[in-house]
């Protein structure tokens, strides 16, 4: 039977904050266990929360970049259970009054973020973000820990967390993946996470339910929870919906349950049925008094935002020219679009950049990012003002991308070092093409018989000879030249 | 002083201390030794900090003597409620679950009073998580009312309002989530003030019911309430709830004069069905001198009077149960020995470290808050509250201060109540409004009803503890009930 | 309900537990006379905004402070009993 797959997401990120959402402890990460913690973080008798401004300010940024509506008032509430890296036996978080609803992001339609026309979006609906804090860790690894045990680590407890909802528009796992991709390049953006899944501060539980095609009825969900990277979020929802649908075909009915993944064997498991679920008990934290953002904070905080990849995108093709494919390569991330922006200040051609930056430079920086890369945008454009001025030919450049993402330096010292400054001696390049004419007679008489392709032939063979230096509008003028006459 | 006497008042001591005629280490010793006479049968006490309480004396009387001295409370000995948190110190909750627990921080208030130099002195018992109204429901043992040692002292600070009333202390920090400080300061004799909700800093407070949970004073009489109220009062940054505002010189408000102002009697507390005849009696005769002073008396109204015990416990309880999950054996406190797994640990530990009044609670406010039952129960139960307080606002529209009993009757006998919880929470009727509403009250000696002491409680508006120690004093001024000293001890 | 709590009762307690609450349930259905319609619940009483902290970090708690008074603690980590994956994880 073929059925329609409905995916909604929810996304957990980390908020960029130096100290946790209502205790003045270290984020921190990688310490030894309990080096990062205060009295707060250790729910010891008689502490008090108290809500941290900054982690308020990012969240109200994430949801301006992501069209919510910021409510003036929202509420922290208590969700209360039992677990022991859960010191309080509540974590405070936003339920009935969150701080933002009702928005949107627009990721590209086909689901692939990279190979995309950049023309056909869809419009993923947003249906909550709010703040929360994390839990600590339970380090369960018995090498560490011995048979019996369980270690509790509270570094993480009260790290400041966004929970993004998404509506449930999704349609495939790839378009999932696509969704989170989007999400991610707009938190990072506007610097409200650093949003590594690695590091666990991105993580991902997704909801997943099949239906008839055409049918107007969801079918029931499972969720999936804790997928801690991209590859696993599409390889977990394709292994579940492979299951629910083969439950649908034998008639069976998909019994709704919380279910873990497994990246070695591929598949999903039951973790708990939910009927079994916990009744957390939700009631507004007696300790927080409604958190207040008036509309004059939402408008400060709105022109603080920087500009976001859609508008970006959209400014790219009207103040460059650029085509909408690449307006939307360059704007996929913040510091391509930034190091293309100045790259073209310092070069002046936004075609020619974009052409390098899209085809070179991601090239050679393969699975790295930009911030990784040595080579600033200044050399970047110095490199590709040799290739203008004739001093090196564009082969010869694409050869030096890779050194200058590498190192980083001077692309006109690297030439010199490397002895590639383009042939501009016309005697040399005119023997090579002499020597050339007298070597090819046959693929000369094709040419000058109509076979106009054989010049490009007859090129490549004088590049070759001149290792690739010559000025390759100099040695075309010469051969129209010679073959002409 | 060798021997073991009442303490007088801060106030007294204030004056020996300037006038040189006493040291700080004198006083200190003195309130020692008188807990080590009494402090046997009384059970005042769940931990004496002698040591520490000597060399703090020591060093206030180093600053006197080089005219250094912190506050008019500088070198006076105090006690504090064992649910505030002092660094180097256990806390217990008068709780087996706080077995062994030595807090690594000051909280608010404890710090703001040695900051002024008092000499904290103990800590004292309390029912468990001050979850009770008499002290019999403390891992130690019950605290005795100093007027009659069969008799329970009120609760839940009922260590601090013994250890007043007894002299083994001048004054005393306490907390009030429903009436625990003023039922127990009238049931021993007291002076006890709650205030309003916000002044004083949670911080470092265990919390039972955060947002009804509120420290005060215990004291003899208003003139110290005053300098103790001022020295732990004011803004602090690590309370979301605490109220930016300055605090007025209490002190200096006390000028004994009501003529100004006008004073509310609820019909609703003043009715004969379920009340002490005794208790009405003082409380009248109590209004009357006020009248005879100048302070104008008419009737006032808070018709949901009747409903506020039952918002209380549901309220109460349901943050209560939320508060109390923390004491899960993971990281401080009392663990079961030998858990054969992770749920046998939590249940173990929290069933054995836990006495059976709060985990009643914890039970009535698990189920209130539980899913079906939420709105019906925790959502009604905030409405009704604020409907209450709503009646405050409309009645201190016609009075500046209203006028109740503190208690129906005086001090039960221990063991009276201790089967029938419903019977006790049924005593806190007159408290729980103030807690409810936020606005602070004042419980102070106005007599007795067979030869107990009766509290009258003056309630006031938001931030209105000025007027009510001012009304407090004139009070004391023109009364002695206040100078009775109990005679058990 | 008890098990949400984390606490255990032997039969008998639950019989006398189950009194108890029963007779303070049946005592605060008088709240049900009440007309609450459109009443605000008041979960706060002052009139406040939540305040809200600058962001920054204080020196972190001495480890050494920070698990002394664990029941169980190993190299900084508080021990518990070996939790089975997903066992009463919300």
């Amino acid at each position: 039977m073929a059925y329609e797959v409905v995916i909604g997401l929810e996304v957990h990120c980390q908020l960029r904050t130096d100290s946790k959402l209502f205790s003045p402890a270290p984020v921190s990460f990688g310490r030894e266990p309990n080096h990062s913690v205060h009295p707060i973080c250790l729910a010891l008798p008689g502490v008090l929360p108290v809500l941290n401004r900054r982690a308020v300010e990012l969240a109200v940024c994430a949801a301006l970049a992501t069209h919510c509506k910021v409510h003036t008032s929202s509420v922290f509430a208590r969700k209360n259970y039992f677990y022991p890296d859960l010191p309080k036996g509540y974590q405070i978080s936003q339920y009935e009054e969150p701080l933002a609803t009702g928005g949107y992001i627009d990721i590209p339609a086909g689901g692939d973020a990279d190979e995309g026309d950049g023309k056909a979006t869809k419009r993923i609906g947003l249906t909550r973000i709010h703040m929360e804090e994390d839990a600590g860790k339970s380090i369960h690894d018995s090498e560490v820990t011995g048979r019996f045990a369980t270690h509790v680590d509270l570094n993480r407890a009260g790290v400041p967390l966004l929970e993004i909802v998404s509506e449930p528009d999704l349609r495939s796992p790839a378009e999932a993946a696509v969704y989170l991709r989007t999400l991610r390049s707009i938190l990072r953006y506007i610097d409200v996470s650093d949003a590594d899944m690695e590091k666990g501060n991105f993580r991902c539980d997704a909801n997943v339910s099949l239906r008839e095609a055409g049918a107007r009825e969801f079918g029931i969900r499972t969720e999936l929870k804790n997928l801690n990277s991209f590859r696993n979020v599409e390889l977990a929802l394709g292994s579940e919906i492979l299951r629910q649908a083969e439950i649908l075909d034998d008639g069976g009915s998909v019994v709704q349950a919380t279910m873990a993944f497994d990246p070695v064997s591929r598949r999903t498991r039951v973790l708990r049925l939910k009927e079994n679920a916990d009744d957390y008990r939700y009631f507004p934290d007696p300790d927080l008094i409604p958190l207040v953002i008036s509309d004059a904070d939402v408008d400060r905080i709105r022109d603080e935002l920087p500009e976001l990849a859609q508008a970006r995108y959209q400014r790219f093709q009207d103040q460059y020219g650029l085509s909408e494919y690449d307006a939307r390569q360059l704007t996929i991330s913040r510091e391509l679009a930034e190091f293309f922006e100045t790259a073209v200040a310092a070069h002046g051609v936004a075609k020619t950049v974009a052409n390098w930056v899209l085809r070179d430079l991601r090239e050679a920086l393969g699975e790295r990012e930009l911030e990784d890369a040595a080579v600033t945008p200044e050399q970047f454009a110095a490199l590709l003002r040799l290739v203008d001025d004739g001093k090196l030919t564009p082969k010869s450049a694409r050869g030096l991308v890779p050194e200058l993402v590498e190192s980083g330096g001077d692309p006109e010292a690297w030439m010199r070092e490397r002895g590639l400054e383009a042939l501009s001696d016309t005697g040399v390049i005119e023997r090579a093409v002499d020597e050339v004419i007298a070597a090819h007679p046959d693929d000369v008489d094709r040419f000058r018989s109509g076979e106009q392709k054989v010049q490009n032939f007859l090129m490549g063979q004088v590049m070759k000879k001149t290792k690739g230096k010559a000025d390759p509008a100099a040695v075309r003028e010469l051969l129209t030249q010679k073959l002409g006459a | 002083m060798p021997d073991s006497r009442p303490l007088p008042s801060v106030g007294e001591l204030r004056r020996a201390l300037d006038a040189g005629e006493l040291s700080s280490v004198e006083i200190t010793e003195a309130s020692l030794e008188r807990a080590e006479s009494i402090d046997g049968s009384l059970r005042a006490f769940t931990g004496m900090r002698s040591e520490g309480a000597r060399g703090d004396a020591a060093a206030s009387d180093a600053r006197r003597v080089e005219g250094k001295g912190l506050s008019s409370i500088d070198g006076i000995p105090v006690a504090i409620k064992d649910n505030m948190v002092m660094e180097g110190e256990p806390t217990t909750c008068a709780s087996r679950i706080l077995e062994g627990f030595v807090s690594p921080y000051t909280g608010t208030a404890v710090g703001k009073l040695r900051a002024a130099g008092a000499v904290i002195v103990g800590r004292t018992n309390l029912d468990e998580f001050a979850m009770g109204s008499s002290t019999e429901h403390s891992c130690f043992g019950a605290t005795r009312n100093p007027w009659d040692l069969d008799r329970a002292p009120g609760g839940s600070s009922g260590g601090s309002a013994a250890a007043v009333a007894a002299g083994i202390v001048p004054a005393a920090l306490g907390s009030d989530t429903g009436g625990s400080i003023r039922q127990p300061a009238a049931h021993c004799g007291v002076l006890g003030i709650k205030p309003t909700y916000g002044l004083v800093s949670r911080w470092g407070l265990v919390a039972f019911a955060s947002s009804l949970d509120q420290i005060g004073v215990f004291a003899r009489d208003a003139s110290d309430a005053a300098l103790l109220l001022g020295a732990i009062a004011g803004h602090d940054e690590r309370d979301s709830t605490s109220i930016p505002e300055p605090v007025p010189d209490y002190r200096a408000a006390q000028t004994g004069d009501v003529s100004d102002l006008v004073i509310g009697l609820p019909r609703e507390y003043f009715v004969s069905d379920g009340v002490d005849a005794g208790v009405l009696d003082a409380v009248r005769a109590a209004v009357a001198v006020l009248e005879a002073a100048g302070a104008k008396v008419r009737e006032v109204s808070l018709p949901h009077t009747r409903y506020a015990v039952a918002t209380y416990y549901l309220i109460a309880t349901a943050e209560a149960s939320s508060n109390l999950a923390r004491y899960d054996g993971v990281r401080y406190g009392r663990r079961a020995d030998d858990p054969s797994g992770l749920s046998d640990m939590y249940h173990r530990t929290r069933s054995e470290g836990f006495g059976d009044e709060v985990k009643r609670r914890i039970m009535l406010g698990t189920y209130v808050l539980s899913a079906g039952y939420y709105d019906a129960y925790y959502r009604k139960a905030q409405q009704v509250r604020g409907l209450l307080a709503r009646d405050f606002q409309g009645a201190f529209r016609l009075c500046d201060v209203i006028a109740t009993p503190t208690c129906p009757e005086t001090a039960f006998r221990l063991g009276e109540k201790t089967g029938d919880p419903l019977a006790m929470y049924l005593g806190d009727i007159y408290t729980v409004s103030a807690n409810l509403a936020g606005i602070p009250g004042v419980s102070i000696p106005c007599g007795q009803s067979s030869g107990l002491p009766v509290g009258l409680q003056l309630l006031g508006g938001t931030l209105a503890e000025s007027t009510l120690l001012r009304v407090a004093d004139a009070y004391q001024r023109l009364t002695d009930h206040h100078e009775a000293r109990p005679t058990a001890v | 309900m008890a098990s949400l709590a984390r606490l255990t009762y032997s039969e008998e307690e639950t019989a006398r537990l189950a009194a108890d609450l029963e007779a303070i349930l049946d005592y605060v259905e008088t709240l049900g006379e009440v007309n609450t319609e459109g009443v605000r619940p008041m979960e706060h009483v002052l009139p406040l905004e939540t305040p809200l902290r600058e962001d920054r970090a204080v020196a972190a708690m001495a480890p050494d402070r920070a698990v002394a008074n664990a029941p169980v603690a190993k190299g900084f980590a508080f021990v518990v009993p070996k939790v089975i994956d997903g066992e009463e994880e919300g």
